[in-house]
């Protein structure tokens, strides 16, 4: 009876370390995964929280920039025009677009009031880790949401969110892309046009 | 957005709305026309900016400004007839009457659906096609509820322009349809031999099959703009170019359809029989 007895906690020990080996041995995919849990879960936190919508868009903003490479999809939405543009167009156009995308993110605040945020599988995919995630609002079919994290061994940054197979940064680059061949591939009127669709979006 | 903003009067008044669309019709050929002649070709960049052509290339839309004056048409069409019939139908009808509407025109897009899971050699897809028209039919009272996707057999998009993908046959240049909105050569084939799919198609010349043609096809237009409406708001608020979001959005939006189905490939053993040994986890 004992020695059934040690066989069985011997079994229930090794069992515990054969399971708790793959924490110590974390892959980038896990890793991934992991940071945009922890992301979801703040932005998630801060949208259902109380507040106002200003409020919210304060304590938004760091969280952003801690977790996406704004600067990178900045750059990536500009396109070829980023080498075009003089280091005062480049630095006007990036700090605009980091004051679009908040906007962007807090004008959906209302919709995503109840949202639930299902963490999938990740995968790598180029040289990046793409996180697959449900995303389930009241009243909506659920969404698959990927994520694709950048570095994610070191200092892990989402550089696209790609929902239901369109990603946002390739459709923000045609967008950008299709205003400046109609305006003379003028980056000036560009960062116009952010500055009044800024202005719009606050009125 | 596939709108159709044309077929708005026609449940009660088939003529009307004949009428009405075919008016709409040589209007808009007579626009189109005009549009072509006035508007012309993209004109590609000069050859000595390589970065320019390749994006022109990716743009893939030598028709742009044609397209163009289309969209600047549909946009107004759809200002004054059909945005504003959707949101009277989202404010007239509470949301599980629309799911029922929603739910009974999918069902009747099944012998399509199947069709073309077929064609593209789906063979659980279009076992989910079947069983949810049989379980719908019935249980859920000629489609109204959609049972079936509780039973385990959820909806997928599916079409002829999909099934063209599957064959090989890229899209092609981008296409933006009078009435009808984005597409291109290959969907826009595809939308024709979906017609010619559809049994209703075919039994249109009994009484009453043409109100009922007219009807459906102005719910569906109705159904798909009340399902868009604040999508599409938002889009027109955030983007500078509408057009090119809508343009990059509708193909993006096809390819994952067609990548989703792909890689569908779901064994066809049923589950009572031995199974194969289940294959690695990715």
């Amino acid at each position: 009876m004992i020695t059934r007895r040690i066989f069985l906690a011997g079994m229930t020990g090794t069992l515990l370390a054969g399971m708790s080996v793959p924490a110590f041995a974390q892959s980038n995919g896990d890793r991934a995964a992991a940071f945009v849990k922890s992301t979801g879960d703040q932005i998630v936190a801060v949208m259902r929280g109380a507040g106002t919508t200003d409020q919210k868009r304060k304590v938004l903003g760091p969280i952003i920039d801690a977790s996406i490479d704004v600067d990178g999809v900045a750059r990536f939405c500009l396109g070829r025009f980023w080498r075009t543009a003089t280091p005062d167009q480049q630095k006007r156009y990036t700090d605009l677009f980091h004051q679009v995308l908040i906007g962007n993110i807090t004008s959906k605040l209302g919709e995503y009031q109840d949202v639930r945020l299902t963490i999938g599988r990740s995968q790598p995919r180029d040289d990046n880790d793409v996180v697959a995630t449900t995303l389930e609002r009241p009243n909506n079919p659920p969404t698959i949401v990927e994520w694709v994290v950048a570095d994610a061994g070191k200092s892990p940054k989402v550089i696209d969110v790609i929902a239901e197979g369109t990603s946002l940064r390739l459709t923000q680059r045609s967008d950008y892309a299709a205003y400046l061949t109609q305006h003379n591939s003028d980056v000036d009127a560009l960062i116009k046009a952010m500055h009044q669709q800024l202005a719009d979006g606050k009125s | 957005m596939h709108a159709e903003p044309s077929t708005l009067s026609a449940p009660a008044a088939a003529n009307v709305g004949t009428a009405v669309l075919a008016k709409t019709w040589r209007w808009c050929i007579f626009a189109g026309l005009l549009a072509v002649v006035l508007a012309g070709c993209a004109t590609p960049p000069p050859a000595d900016d390589p970065e320019a052509v390749a994006d022109f290339k990716q743009t893939n839309d030598p028709l742009e400004p044609t397209n163009r004056v289309f969209y600047t048409i549909n946009n107004g069409l759809d200002t004054v007839i059909l945005k504003p019939a959707a949101q009277a139908y989202r404010f007239i009808l509470p949301s599980p009457v629309r799911n029922g509407v929603h739910n009974a025109l999918t069902n009747l897009g099944s012998p399509v659906a199947l069709t073309n899971d077929v064609l593209q050699a789906r063979p659980r897809r279009a076992g989910d096609t079947a069983m949810r028209f049989l379980i719908n039919s019935t249980v859920g009272v000629l489609g109204v509820f959609d049972v079936a996707t509780d039973w385990g057999y959820p909806v997928h998009d599916t079409d002829f322009g999909m099934t063209l993908a599957n064959w090989g046959v890229s899209e092609g240049p981008f296409l933006y349809l009078p009435v009808l909105g984005p597409s291109n050569p290959r969907d826009t084939v595809g939308f024709g031999m979906d017609m010619a799919f559809d049994p209703f198609t075919w039994v249109g010349h009994t009484p009453g099959m043409q109100e009922f043609g007219w009807a459906r096809t102005g719910l569906n237009a109705l159904d798909a703009r009340e399902r868009y409406l604040d999508p599409i708001d938002q889009i027109k608020k955030t983007a500078l170019d509408p057009y090119a979001t809508f343009r990059s959005l509708y193909r993006q939006h096809r390819q994952g359809e067609i990548t989703k189905m792909r890689n569908d490939d779901r064994a066809t053993i049923p589950v009572w029989f031995p199974q194969p040994a289940a294959p690695a986890a990715r």
